[in-house]
Formats: C-alpha cells, structure tokens, sequence
C-alpha cells in the first residue's frame, strides 16, 4: 500500500511535466510516425538481457531499497539482544492519555483514508448481442442489393464495391431485417423493432448468466448514437423488465462510437454517489434508420462498415460483487479534440444535395485519429506505465532537451503496460494505423481484427466483442490488464484500463462460441468480388 | 381492386457461407432450356391460430437452412471461356416476394384463373446485367382469412418441374423435421461407356433428328393470348379412358398407362378443335428421364428429354392408335438413345438460341412429381398444385400431373395451355365430357392485359 502511495504521487509530479513534453514529442513527427531504430541496437540478445534487468530494477525500486533497511534493522535487534530490548522499551514513558491520543489519531486517520478511497467499481459479467443467422449479408448480395436500388448510379456502386473488398469484413457479418427489403424499408416502427431485438436479447442474456434479477437495477445507462426515440431506449427496457420506479436512468445519444467509454465512465462516478449499487450498461448501435440511400461517397461508407451488434454489461460496487466479477475498472481516460473545426467536422451528420440525410467522413479523419489518440496516451500514459518506461522515456526528453537534440526520442513500450488490447473495430484502416502506431503485434490487435471479420463495425459495442473473442480464446488470465480505446464522432478517444481479478474459464455460449475454432483468419487484403 | 397484394421483396441468403471459388457447370439438357422458365404453386390451409406473418416468418427462416445445401440455387449465371453458361456459386441468395390476398384459401380456389394465379409466383425476365438476376424466385402469400399459397419460379436453365418439385420436398422436410430426407446430388448426367467401335454409333436417330431440328428453329413470337384450364379426372374416368385406349383384339400388348391415355385422349380432342382434317396435329411428349439413366433421386438439373410423336394417318376418335403412337415413342427413349442425344448435343459448339418447346403441342409427363408430400406442418398437406412451363407459344400445352387423393390411385390432373377460344370449345368436346370431369381452373373470360412482371 506504501508502495503504491509513492508510486502514485511521483507519477503525480512527474505527469504534469511530462503531459506537456509528451505533447511536444509526439506532434514532433508529422504524422505520429515510429522512427526506425537502426537494426544493430535493437538485434543485440545481450541488450534484451541488460533491458530486462533495467526494467525489474527501477519497477521494484523501493524493494531494492527497503530490503538493505530491514536487514540492518534487524542486525542491530539481534547484536542488541533481548534483554536490551527490554530495557529499550521500559524506558520509554507511555502516559495514558498520550496512548489514547496516539491510537485515536492512527485510527481517525486511517478512517478518513479508507472512506476518501474511490469505491471499486467490479465487472461482473457482459453479455453480447449474437444476430439471427437469417440476417446474414454476404458480400454478393450487398452488392446486389445496392446494384438494384442505386440502378442509375453505377459509379456510386463501383465505389462501394470497392470499399467492401478493402474493408476487413467477413460474410457473416449481419443488417437489421428492414435492411434486406428491396428498396430498404427504414421506419421508426422498423427501427424500434431491431433495438428491442438487440437490447432485449443482450439484457436477457445477460440476466439469465448472473442471475440478476430486473428489480435489482439501480442504475440503467444505455447508448446508442443515432436512433433517439421518445420515450427514449432506456425508458423502453424499464418498460419491458418492469424495473423500479426509483432507478437512475441515463440515455446516451449522438456520442458516436466512443459512447460505450463514456456510459462507463458515467456508471463509474454514479457507483460513487451510490453506495451497494448496481449498474447495468447497455450499448448498441441501431443500423435501421441510418441506411444512407443516395450517392455521395462520403456517405456510402458507413453503409458498408456498420453493422448489427449490441452488449449489456453488468457493473456493481458491492463488495458480494467482488467476489464473482471478472475485471475491476482501473482508470477510464476522455480526451475530446471538439474545440477543433476540423476534428468537430470529421465525422458529421447532414443531408446530401438531394436531402437524404447520411453521416459524412471526412478525408481527415484518419490524422485527426491520430491526434486524439496522442492526446489519450499522453493523460493514459503516466498512470498505466511502469516506472521503468516513464524514467527512460524522461532521460531520453532530458537528454533532447539539453544535451543533444538529435537523440531518438523514446517512445514508451505500452505491451509492458498492457497485455491484452481491445481497439475499437471501426474499419480496418484504424486498426492498422493503432498498430504501427502503438508497435503492436499480430496477436494483440487479433481480437479486433476477427471481431470486425465476423460482426463488422458494430460501433459501440465492438469492444465487448473483442474481450469476448481474447475469453474464447482462453487468453485471458488473472491479473492481466486490458486496455479498451474507442473513438468517435467529436471527435473523441476515450479508453479504460481493466483489470481481471478471476481466472476465467473459455465460455461455453457467447457470440463467438460456435466459430471460434475457425478463427483466426487470414484476412487478405482485397477480396475478390 | 387488386386481390393479391405485395407486402414487401427481399433477398433470402443461406446460413452457411459458401466458400469462394465454387462453380457448377451447367449440363446440355439445362442450357438448351435457356428461354423457357417453371412456376410452380401450391395451396395450403393453416391452422386457425395462426397469426398473420408467422407462417411466412418460420418459411423464410426454413429456407434459409435449405439453402445452404443448395449453393446452385443462390448462385449467379456467368458465362465460361467457350461461351456456355454455368453458375458461379456467390451466395447471393435467392428473391422472396411476400404478399397478401383476400379472402381464403378454399374461396380463391374456388374462382380462379391463370392470370391470377400467376399473380401469385413472382418472376422476373432475365435483365441485362445477367450477374445480378436471381435465377430462383420464391412467393409466399398469406391469406387473410386463411391459407398459405407458396409460389417458386426458376429459369429452366437450372432445373425442371421435377427437380423444382424436389427442391420444394426438401424444403418442407426442413421446415417440419428440421432435416432434408433427399439431400441434393449436384453432378453431370452419366456418360455413355465406351464400347466396341463396331456398334451402331447413333443407333436411334429420330430423337437426334427432333433436336436438330428444332434448334435450327428460330425462337417463335408470341400470337394469340394463351389460357390455362384445369382438369380433375377420377379414378373410375381415368380407367375407363384406359380402355377406351387400349387396341381392340390386342390382349397382349401392355394396357397404356394413364399419360399415355390421358395423353392421346387430348392429342385426339385439341386435333379436333384446331380442325384438322388428315391425322393428328404434330405432337412432342416430354418425359423425365431419371429413372432411365439411373440417375438417384436427389439429382438436381435438369433430366426431361423432349421426343416427337407422328400424327399422320390417325383419325379423329382413334384414341387407341393415338395411345399406341404415344407408347411407341415412350418405349424408343432408352438410356443407350438418351446418351446419344447428350454426346451428340455436346459435340454441338454453338449455343442453344432456340425455344425447346414452341412450336407443336407439347404433352408433358409430370404424373409422378412428388408435390402432395411436400408437408411443412404436420397434417396440412398441399390442397392443390398448379405448374406452369413458360412461356407457351406453340400449339398449346398439355401437363398430366398427379391429384391429392391417394397414391397408386389412377386420377390425375391435367393443366392445358391454349389460346383462349380453343379452350374454351375443348371443354364442350363431346369426347372429353363423355368422362365427366371435373373443372378446376376455368379460361379467363376477360380480355385484360398481360401479367405485368416488373
């Protein structure tokens, strides 16, 4: 607990001025590129070995120091002896009064300690939305389909066709029933049909594996960007589970991709207000009324992309809880990059010359994802790195600083900070970008790969998907840290860091239960259509 | 006011993924079938509890799973280097029209004609860009006051009335047991073994001689407005037009069977109407070859070989010579002559432009299609079944088909295709009414316009 102390209040100092550095250096390239390290440096075995013994040097620090103290300390009580220490002890005057005090001040402190710690919030269990395998849109008949209702827009068409062979999509990926009509039928009625099949079957899902029960909610938080009805989706579930009447309900919408972070960011803070509470978050996206029917490029892309998918989560910070959760949420990160024009108009929602409404990416957007993920790593960074990382990565800026200005800059190593990663699904460019940015491996971002194979961009609740497939897989081990980013419409990076605090036997059900022999793929890199 | 109206058209995919790079040739029996295409439909009564939608709703989902045996059927035409067609097996998926109609299922039977039928089994014309023209076609229609009729078009190209009636079994026995009793058997048509050099190499030319012909024709325009009636006959009628057929003072000889008599029954009747004087009116007989070639059941294409029957010399009332000529053909379409055909047809370079059958009457032999099994819920079978071979625009059109009542029994069912006014007098032929059958679809009396396909 010491030791925690320490470490947190150093990274305390050290972040405020590092956060402006960090900035400095990682707008230094313009493109958030990782400069080559020259090969006879990084190939070297005995340098691994030198690194290794490094890291565990600096990370256990204050064990290095403190083992020499004890050790001397109890040299001294043995060379002393027993009776000397008798003595020692007699002759120290303890006045009653001064004992009452002393012991009052140590446990009024250590109250306030324990009641000014921010309550643990648990990840019981989550559940993910699996559509109907009649829902399935293989690429042919996508293609097809927009053939048939864009007849007088053959190049529109080809566009399409285009993306959807460079996309990282599978065959199995699936669109709401309204979908599939020729020409689609997007009504409200339509809509409101394909959000209850995917937050009723999630919700219920996830109450039959915990066993909780619809009157025990406390919180309800639901998002979904762009389907917004009155009475809103929240409203909806507490209808249908006949929930109580004094649950906190909070309905999320128009917050893009990133809103499933900030809804647990949001059931965070409330787990704090609320003692012995439970939350249930529930996160989707409704395709149904957002099916982009005219010609404009910008807008077709979504069409491609997004697709059917919805997750409820279940959240608590009672201390039952804690024993059957899985994961314990570390810290939660939002950077918002709004106060931009350009990062404000990347992702935006208008309707075309012709009126019908899409949402519209701009040709920005991968550079301004870049930026806002520099932004997220830099507030992340300091709380999540060893201290080993964070001490090169300062002698490296120091060195720049003042010796010599042509030193490489140190780019932290996050795989020692992390070991599983969750990045949000949102088209195969994103997660390429993510992975040479981060140097990651093949395996890390694998989860993210085959999620957006298998479901497409399900926006929001792509991540959930992903913890799922590392849980198919029987990656995930106790006390490995998982880091979820997601981006979205704001333009917004928000992360959480969890921790899994149970061993986690290889589900049985779950969206990946019956394919996940199958995986992982091999995507290529263009699909003949 | 229209009685059949659309709710919505969608496109059914299979469950499973169909791996990539898959192909299915197409056979010369099947691409010489380019310009025609089957409607088939049947009627079923549902269960009183039924709530609107769901009957379509557990269908779709049925055929869903089906489908996934079934990648010809959800794949795309394309054409190979030599210029032929084949399918190439993208998982596209197949269109489904969903409708409503008024009133039930019994009361539509009662009062209907072809062209309302035909509202009820969506097609559409093969279209310009060939890669995005589904080749399957599947109507369900939902009856307000009860009833289901399910409607399947195909192009002829991929299969027949038979091989569509089997896909349609398979389909029921999805939708009921969850399993296909018949699973599908996708491969070419047997070839000849090679035998001695000395053997006759083409020892039965008259079908050869028919196909070339006809090829060398070209594709026929539409005249007159054809109709379509229905007629039930019983048991009892059938046997005793069997008699009737039989030649007198040729115990031996093999007594007809019921096409065949059914079949020369009508030759004799449409010669009649159209007013022929010598002999007979041309006549070509369709029959399905599955059992001659030995093909197994679930085999999947198409296996129906055309032949012409000689009319010359025949008088009117001569049921029984026209039953024998009939017969004398059916016995020369052997396994060794069919091969022939088939070797002979694929020596053949250039492509099938011609319409196989629009030139004489046509009598087709589909008396042992399976469609009254084809259950999807227990204990409602099919009610009725119509076929259609389109588009008819020869002579006319004569399909024998099986009846609902019980199997091994003699009645059939006979759907004929004609213009209009020749229809309508072939009902009040005195030698067809001499058997007293029952109507069961009259000619339309109206002169409306065309179904209108989209």
């Amino acid at each position: 607990m010491l030791q925690s102390l320490i470490t947190h209040s150093t990274t305390q100092k050290i972040s405020l001025l590092e956060s402006n550095f960090w900035i400095t250096l990682l707008t230094s390239s313009p493109s958030f590129k990782m400069p080559q390290r020259s090969p006879e440096f990084s190939g070297s075995v005995k340098l691994k070995y030198v690194k290794l013994g490094y890291q565990y040097l600096v990370n256990h620090f204050l064990t290095f120091l403190l083992v020499p103290v004890i050790a001397g300390i109890l040299l001294e009580l043995i060379r002393l002896g027993p009776d000397e220490i008798a003595t020692l002890w007699k002759s120290l005057q303890f006045d009653f009064i001064q004992i009452l005090c002393s012991s009052y001040l140590i446990i009024f402190i250590s109250t306030l300690y324990f009641v000014s710690r921010p309550r643990p919030v648990y990840l019981v269990d989550y559940a993910c939305y699996k559509p109907p395998v009649t829902c399935r849109v293989p690429f042919s008949c996508f293609m097809e389909h927009s053939r048939l209702i864009l007849s007088t827009e053959p190049k529109s068409v080809e566009f399409q066709m285009r993306i959807l062979e460079r996309s990282g999509l599978g065959e199995e990926t699936c669109l709401p029933p309204a979908i599939h009509y020729i020409p689609p039928a997007p009504s409200m009625e339509a809509a409101r049909k394909e959000a209850e099949m995917v937050i009723f079957s999630a919700v219920d899902t996830l109450f039959k594996k915990t066993g909780l029960e619809a009157k025990d909610v406390d919180i309800l938080i639901v998002n979904c960007s762009l389907f917004s009805p009155t009475p809103s989706l929240t409203a909806m579930v507490i209808n249908k589970y006949k929930m109580r009447g004094d649950i906190k309900s909070f309905n999320l919408s128009g917050m893009g991709c990133s809103a499933g972070m900030i809804s647990i960011n949001l059931a965070r803070d409330l787990l704090q207000s609320y003692p012995n509470s439970i939350a249930v978050v529930v996160s989707t996206e409704i395709i149904t009324p957002n099916y982009y029917q005219g010609k404009e490029r910008s807008m077709l892309l979504p069409n491609c992309l997004f697709r059917m998918g919805g997750a409820a989560i279940f959240l608590s910070n009672r201390r039952s809880d804690s024993i059957r959760a899985k994961y314990r949420l570390l810290h939660v990160v939002r950077t918002h990059k709004g106060a931009d024009d350009k990062a404000y108009r990347c992702v935006f929602e208008e309707e075309d010359p012709e009126g019908k409404s899409g949402i519209s990416l701009s040709k920005d957007l991968m550079a301004i994802a870049g930026e806002a993920l520099k932004s997220n790593i830099t507030t992340i960074g300091p709380l999540v790195l060893p201290a080993s990382e964070q001490l090169l990565f300062l002698i490296s800026l120091m060195g720049r600083k003042f010796f010599n200005p042509k030193w490489k800059p140190y780019i932290p190593d996050f795989k020692q900070a992390f070991d599983h990663f969750c990045i949000h699904a949102g088209g195969r460019a994103v997660i390429d970008e993510l992975q040479k940015n981060l140097q990651l491996s093949a395996e890390h971002v694998e989860a993210s790969r085959m999620t957006l194979h298998r479901f497409g961009n399900t926006s929001s609740s792509s991540l959930w998907y992903e913890l799922s497939y590392i849980e198919a897989k029987g990656r995930m081990r106790k006390g490995n840290r998982v880091w979820q980013i997601a981006f979205g419409s704001g333009f917004k990076c928000n992360s959480a860091v969890w921790k899994c605090i149970k061993s986690i036997e290889i589900p049985t059900d779950g969206p990946w239960s019956d394919c996940i022999d199958r995986y992982p793929v091999d995507i290529p890199e263009v699909v003949k259509l | 006011m229209a009685e059949v109206s659309w709710i919505c058209k969608r496109t059914v995919v299979s469950t499973k993924p169909v791996e990539a790079g898959k192909f299915c040739p197409l056979s010369v029996l099947d691409r010489i079938m380019e310009h025609n295409h089957v409607r088939v439909v049947l009627y079923y009564r549902c269960p009183k509890e039924r709530k609107a939608g769901e009957s379509i709703r557990m269908l779709r989902e049925s055929l869903a799973e089906l489908l996934s045996a079934y990648p010809i059927v959800t794949g795309r035409l394309l054409k190979t280097a030599e210029g032929h067609w084949m399918i190439k097996c993208n998982d596209a998926g197949v269109r489904m029209v969903e409708a409503r109609a008024k009133g039930s299922v019994d009361k539509w039977l009662q009062n209907f004609d072809r062209e309302k039928e035909l509202n009820l089994v969506h097609w559409e014309p093969m279209f310009h860009k060939l890669y995005f023209w589904s080749t399957f076609y599947v109507q369900l229609t939902e009856f307000e006051e009860g009833g289901l009729a399910i409607g399947l078009s195909c192009g002829h190209l991929l299969s027949d009335p038979i091989c569509v009636t089997i896909f349609i079994k398979a389909w029921a026995d999805m939708t009921l047991n969850g399993k296909m009793v018949t699973p599908p058997l996708f491969h070419r048509l047997p070839r000849r073994r090679q035998c001695n050099e000395t053997t006759n190499p083409q020892p039965f030319p008259e079908l050869i001689n028919y196909y070339k012909s006809t090829l060398e024709k070209p594709v026929p325009v539409v005249q007159a407005k054809q109709t379509t009636i229905k007629i039930a006959f019983g048991d009892e009628m059938v046997r005793s037009c069997i008699a009737m057929s039989h030649a007198p003072g040729s115990p031996d000889e093999p007594s007809p069977t019921p096409f065949q008599a059914l079949a020369g029954l009508f030759w004799v009747g449409i010669s009649k109407i159209k007013g022929l004087k010598n002999g007979l009116i041309t006549m070509s007989i369709c029959l399905d070859m599955r059992k001659v070639l030995g093909l197994d059941k679930g085999f999947f294409g198409n296996c129906m070989v055309y032949n012409q029957v000689p009319g010359d010399g025949i008088e009117e009332y001569e049921l029984s010579k026209a039953a024998n000529a009939i017969r004398e053909v059916v016995d020369t379409m052997d396994a060794e002559g069919i091969m022939n055909l088939i070797e002979w047809m694929e020596g053949k370079a250039d492509q099938f432009s011609c319409l196989m059958n629009g030139y004489d009457l046509i009598c087709v032999n589909l008396e042992h299609v399976d469609s009254y099994s084809a259950i999807f819920e227990d204990n409602f079978k099919p009610i009725h079944a119509s076929y259609y071979i389109e588009p008819t625009v020869g002579e006319g059109m004569i399909l024998v088909l099986p009846s609902p009542l019980a199997k091994g029994s003699f009645s059939r069912v006979v759907m004929i295709t004609l213009p209009e006014d020749e229809a309508i007098n072939l009902l009040e032929d005195k030698l067809i009414q001499q058997f007293s059958p029952t109507i069961l679809m009259m000619a339309d009396k109206k002169h409306t316009t065309a179904n209108s396909d989209p």
